[in-house]
C-alpha cells in the first residue's frame, strides 16, 4: 500500500479500515487462544483443476491476504477412488487442529457406494459455504422454450435425459424434481459434464441436467436453452431462468461446498474457523469466485451445516434407494 | 482475410518473449514427462496447473498446451527404446518402433518419431487455423450411437491387426475387456468387481496395465533371457556414426504415410472421446492394408512406426478443436484444460473465439512455433536418450523398475496401482513367452468400457431398438467408412497381392 501518494481512493480506504476492525477481531481473538501455531494441511479429495480444488485456492489465497492464518498453508490434492483416499487420510487424522478439507457430492455418495472406513458423520462440520447447482437445459432445436411447456410435453411423452452419474446429484435432483412435477423419464448417465453436452448436441438428448458454468457459454451463444435452476436463486448469466422452488418443486439437493475438520477436532480450532469463515464469506475476493464459478451463496455454520448435510444425505439414499441403485 | 489478420495478432500475442518463454518451458517439461512411463500429459497438466493459478491465461494456457502436446514427442521416445507406451496413443508406435530399435534402427526410428510427429502436429494446426468451424461441425453430429460404432470400429481393425495368430490375440483381447468391467457400472452405479475397495471403484486404470505388461514384461522377458548378464546390451545394437540420420529411402518411403497418418489422426481427434489410441491404431492399419509389404510390418517397417506417431500428435491438435469452438474437452488432458479454463475465469463455449480472440489465437499461434521448438529439442536430445542402450541392462533395468513405478504411483498416488502394474508385468512376462498379445489387452482395456457404456446409453435413448444406427447420418457413415477400412481395404490388397503373384509364376 502506497501511503506516500495521495491518491488513496474513499473506497480503498474503506476496505482497509473493514479489514483492520474485522481483522483485529479475528486475530483477536485468535491469538488470545493460540491458534493457529502450526502450519495447515489442506486436503483436496480431487486432482488440480477440480471444484475442491479451486475453492481450497481461493480459501487459501483469502486466508494468506487478510493475514488470518498467519502459519504457512499448503494445498495437497490426494485424489482417487471418488474422494475415498483424500478423506481417507484426512479421517485418520482424527484430533489435529491443522488439518481442514472441503466437501462436495461424493463426500456423501461415496461411502454409499464402497466400503470407506469414514462417514460424512465422523468429520467435524465447520461451514457450508456455498451450492454448487444444476440447470435444466435443452438444445434450442427443441419445441420447449419455458419450463411449463416442458412438464406439460414430459407428462405425455416421458423425455430421455443425461445427467452425469447415475449415484450422483445430477439424477437425484432430477428424479426428485420430476417426482413434484409428476412426470417420467428414462436417464442416461455419463462419464463427464462435457460428454452429456455433446450427447445433446447431437440431437440423441431431449434434456440434461449441467452445471451453469458449463452450460452458460451455450446458452449465450444460441445453442441451448436454460428451463430451470435447482439452486435458491439464479446465477447472473441465467438471468430470467426460474428456480425449481419458485414452481414449488424444489428438489432440495444441491453439492455442498464447505469446510470440514478432521473427527473429534478440538473445539477451539472449530470456534477459531467458524470465526474465521464469518469473516471470509464477506470479502470481495470470495464474493468474487461465488459470481465467476456461478455458485449459489448460502451460508450455514456448526450444527446447522450438520443438520444440513444429514438432510441432503437421507435425500440422496432414499431416492437411490428407491431406484434401486444402492442396497 | 479474416483468418490472417486473426492468426498475425495470434503470432504476435504468442511472441511476446514471456510467452515464448513459458512455450519453452512447457515443451521441455512436456517431452520429459512423455519420456516417463505413466507420467503422460495429463500428470504433466495437473502438476503444473496450481502454478498458474493467478497468472496470465494466454500465458497459462499456451505453458499447459505445450506440455500436452510436447508429452506426446517424447511418449514415443520409451515406446522404441524400452518398448514401454507411456500413453495408449503410443502403444501402436510400439508394434514397429521397438522391432526398429532392435534391428539397430533407434536412431533413424527416433528421428524419423519427431519428424512424424513435428508434421501430425503442424497439419494439425493448420487444419485448426483454416476449418475450425466447419470440425466443430463434425463434433456436433457425435452421440452416443457414433461412439459405441466407433469403438466398435477400433475393436475390428484391432482383430485385423492381430492378425497372423489370431487365437491368441483374440484370448488377449478378452483379458483386456474382462479387465475393463471393474468398477462401477455407469448404468446402474452398482459395483463390479471391486470387492468393496474404495480404490477400484473407479475401475482399473489403462496406466499400470500398460506399464506393467510392455515394460514389467519386456524386463523380466530380458532376465529370462540372460540379458543382465552379457556387459553390453546386445539386446539393441546402436552405431553412431554410421546409423543415427535416416536414409533419404526413409523419407521417401514413408512421405505419403504422414499425409495420411497425419489427416487422420486429426479428423479422428476432433470427434471428443475417440482420442489418440483409436487414431494411431486406425492408422496402422490403413498403412498396413496400402502397403505392398503388409509383411514386413510388426518386424520394423518405418511406414508402421510413422503413420501412428503422425496420427496421435494429429490427433492431440485435432483435439482442441472442440475444447476450442464449443468448450467440449474430448480427453482427460483437454479435460484439464477446460478446467483450467474456468479457473482463469475464462467462459468455454461457442463464443470463446470470439470474445477471446487474443487467448484463442494466441494459443493457436503458440502451437506452430511449439511444433517447431520441439523437432529441435527431439533431435538434440535424442542422441542423449540413444546413450540408454550403451547402458549395461544389469544397471539400467533396476532403473527403468523404479521409474516404471514412479510413473504408475504418481497418476493417482495409489497402493493399489503398483500392485496392478506388479501383476501386470508377470502376465506380460508369459504373454511374451507364448506369443501373447499386450497390445490386444491395453486397448481392449481402453475400448471396451468406451464401447459397453456407448451402448447402453445408444439402447436406453432408442427404448431398445438397434434402428438408431441407421437413422442418424453420422451413424451411417461410420458404419461406411469401418467397412471399407475392414473388408474392402484388405480385400483389394489380397487380389492385388494373387494377381502380381499369377503374374510372376507365369
Amino acid at each position: 500500500m502506497s501511503f506516500h501518494k495521495t491518491g488513496l481512493t474513499g473506497r480503498g480506504m474503506a476496505t482497509l479500515a473493514a479489514t483492520a476492525i474485522l481483522g483485529f477481531a479475528v486475530t483477536g481473538t485468535a491469538q488470545a487462544q493460540d491458534y493457529p501455531a502450526q502450519p495447515l494441511d489442506m486436503t483436496v479429495a480431487f486432482a488440480p483443476g477440480g471444484g475442491n480444488d479451486i475453492m481450497s485456492r481461493v480459501l487459501a489465497d483469502i486466508l494468506q491476504k487478510y493475514d488470518l492464518y498467519t502459519q504457512p498453508i499448503s494445498i495437497n490434492n490426494r485424489s482417487g477412488g471418488s474422494g475415498a483416499v483424500g478423506w481417507g487420510y484426512f479421517y485418520n487424522q482424527a484430533g489435529s487442529a491443522y488439518d481442514v478439507s472441503s466437501t462436495s457430492g461424493s463426500i456423501i455418495t461415496t461411502p454409499l457406494q464402497a466400503d470407506t472406513p469414514w462417514h460424512i458423520t465422523d468429520f467435524t462440520p465447520v461451514a457450508l459455504l456455498a451450492t454448487d447447482d444444476l440447470v435444466l437445459a435443452v438444445s434450442s432445436d427443441s419445441p420447449y422454450t419455458t419450463i411449463e411447456e416442458f412438464i406439460e410435453g414430459a407428462r405425455e411423452n416421458p423425455p430421455v435425459i443425461g445427467g452425469t452419474g447415475t449415484v450422483n446429484v445430477d439424477f437425484i435432483a432430477i428424479a426428485l424434481f420430476a417426482e413434484k412435477a409428476g412426470f417420467e423419464f428414462d436417464y442416461v448417465p455419463f462419464n463427464s459434464r462435457p460428454d452429456s453436452q455433446t450427447a445433446l448436441l447431437s440431437g440423441a438428448l431431449d434434456a440434461l441436467m449441467n452445471s451453469p458454468g458449463q452450460v452458460v457459454g451455450m446458452v449465450e451463444a444460441g445453442e441451448m436453452r436454460a428451463l430451470a435452476y435447482t439452486g435458491g436463486s439464479t446465477p447472473a448469466e441465467l438471468e430470467g431462468v426460474p428456480t425449481m422452488a419458485s414452481l414449488g418443486m424444489d428438489p432440495g439437493v444441491s453439492m455442498p461446498r464447505g469446510l470440514i475438520l478432521p473427527p473429534d477436532a478440538p473445539q477451539e480450532a472449530v470456534d477459531w474457523w467458524i470465526e474465521t469463515m464469518r469473516f471470509v464469506v464477506d470479502t470481495p475476493e470470495w464474493q468474487q469466485y461465488i459470481a465467476s464459478n456461478m455458485l449459489t451463496e448460502i451460508t450455514l455454520f456448526g450444527d446447522d451445516f450438520n443438520e444440513y448435510i444429514l438432510n441432503t444425505e437421507a435425500a440422496f439414499a432414499n431416492t437411490l434407494r428407491a431406484g434401486g441403485y444402492i442396497d | 482475410m479474416d483468418i490472417f489478420s486473426d492468426l498475425l495478432m495470434g503470432m504476435s500475442v504468442a511472441l511476446s518473449p514471456v510467452n515464448i518463454l513459458y512455450l519453452v518451458v512447457g515443451a521441455l517439461v512436456g517431452m520429459t514427462v512423455g519420456v516417463i512411463p505413466g507420467f503422460g500429459p495429463a500428470a504433466g497438466i495437473a502438476l503444473l496447473l496450481p502454478v498458474t493459478f493467478g497468472m496470465d491465461p494466454i500465458s497459462a494456457v499456451v505453458m499447459l498446451s505445450a506440455i500436452y502436446y510436447g508429452a506426446m514427442y517424447g511418449g514415443t521416445i520409451t515406446a522404441i527404446l524400452l518398448n514401454t507406451p507411456g500413453d495408449s496413443g503410443t502403444v501402436a508406435s510400439t508394434f514397429d518402433g521397438y522391432p526398429l530399435a532392435q534391428k539397430g534402427r533407434a536412431g533413424p526410428a527416433l528421428v524419423m518419431q519427431a519428424v512424424a510427429s513435428f508434421t501430425g502436429g503442424t497439419v494439425g494446426v493448420i487444419l485448426i487455423t483454416l476449418l475450425a468451424p466447419l470440425f466443430s461441425q463434425v463434433t456436433r453430429s457425435f452421440g452416443p450411437p457414433e461412439y459405441f460404432l466407433l469403438a466398435m470400429m477400433g475393436i475390428l481393425t484391432l482383430v485385423v491387426m492381430i492378425g497372423g495368430n489370431w487365437r491368441l490375440g483374440l484370448i488377449s483381447a478378452l483379458i483386456g475387456f474382462a479387465l475393463g468391467t471393474v468398477g462401477v457400472d455407469l448404468e446402474t452405479g452398482r459395483s463390479r468387481y471391486t470387492f468393496g475397495s474404495a480404490e477400484l471403484i473407479g475401475g482399473i486404470n489403462f496406466i499400470p496395465v500398460a506399464i506393467g505388461l510392455f515394460g514389467l514384461g519386456e524386463l523380466f522377458y530380458a532376465f529370462y533371457r540372460g540379458i543382465h548378464k552379457v556387459d553390453s546390451s546386445d539386446m539393441i545394437t546402436y552405431d553412431r556414426k554410421n546409423n543415427f540420420w535416416p536414409k533419404a529411402q526413409d523419407f521417401i518411403e514413408t512421405r505419403f504415410t504422414l499425409v495420411r497418418g497425419s489427416l487422420l489422426g486429426f479428423v479422428i481427434g476432433v470427434i471428443p472421446g475417440a482420442g489418440a489410441a483409436i487414431a494411431s491404431l486406425v492408422a496402422y492399419s490403413v498403412e498396413k492394408s496400402l502397403s505392398r509389404n503388409p509383411e514386413r510390418f510388426g518386424k520394423g517397417e518405418m511406414a508402421g512406426l510413422v503413420a501412428p506417431e503422425a496420427a496421435n500428435n494429429g490427433a492431440s491438435s485435432g483435439a482442441m478443436i472442440p475444447l476450442l469452438t464449443l468448450g467440449l474437452p474430448g480427453s482427460a488432458s483437454t479435460a484439464i484444460l477446460l478446467a483450467a479454463f474456468l479457473m482463469w475465469g475464462l467462459r468455454p463455449g461457442p463464443l470463446l473465439m470470439t470474445q477471446n480472440p487474443e487467448f484463442a489465437w494466441g494459443l493457436i499461434a503458440s502451437m506452430y512455433f511449439g511444433n517447431m521448438a520441439l523437432l529441435t529439442i527431439s533431435i538434440f536430445a535424442i542422441p542423449v536418450f540413444v546413450m540408454i542402450l550403451k547402458i549395461p541392462y544389469r544397471v539400467l533395468a533396476p532403473v527403468v523398475l523404479v521409474i516404471c513405478t514412479l510413473g504408475t504411483f504418481s497418476v493417482n498416488s495409489s497402493h493399489i496401482e503398483i500392485y496392478i502394474m506388479l501383476a501386470a508385468g508377470v502376465v506380460g512376462f508369459m504373454m511374451r513367452l507364448y506369443g501373447f498379445s499386450p497390445a490386444a489387452v491395453v486397448l481392449a482395456l481402453v475400448l471396451g468400457p468406451l464401447a459397453e457404456e456407448s451402448l447402453r446409453q445408444t439402447l436406453t435413448i432408442s427404448r431398445g431398438s438397434f434402428g438408431i444406427f441407421l437413422d442418424r447420418q453420422a451413424s451411417v457413415w461410420i458404419i461406411v467408412i469401418t467397412i471399407v477400412l475392414v473388408v474392402v481395404l484388405p480385400m483389394i490388397q489380397l487380389i492385388g497381392r494373387r494377381a502380381r503373384e499369377g503374374k510372376s509364376t507365369t
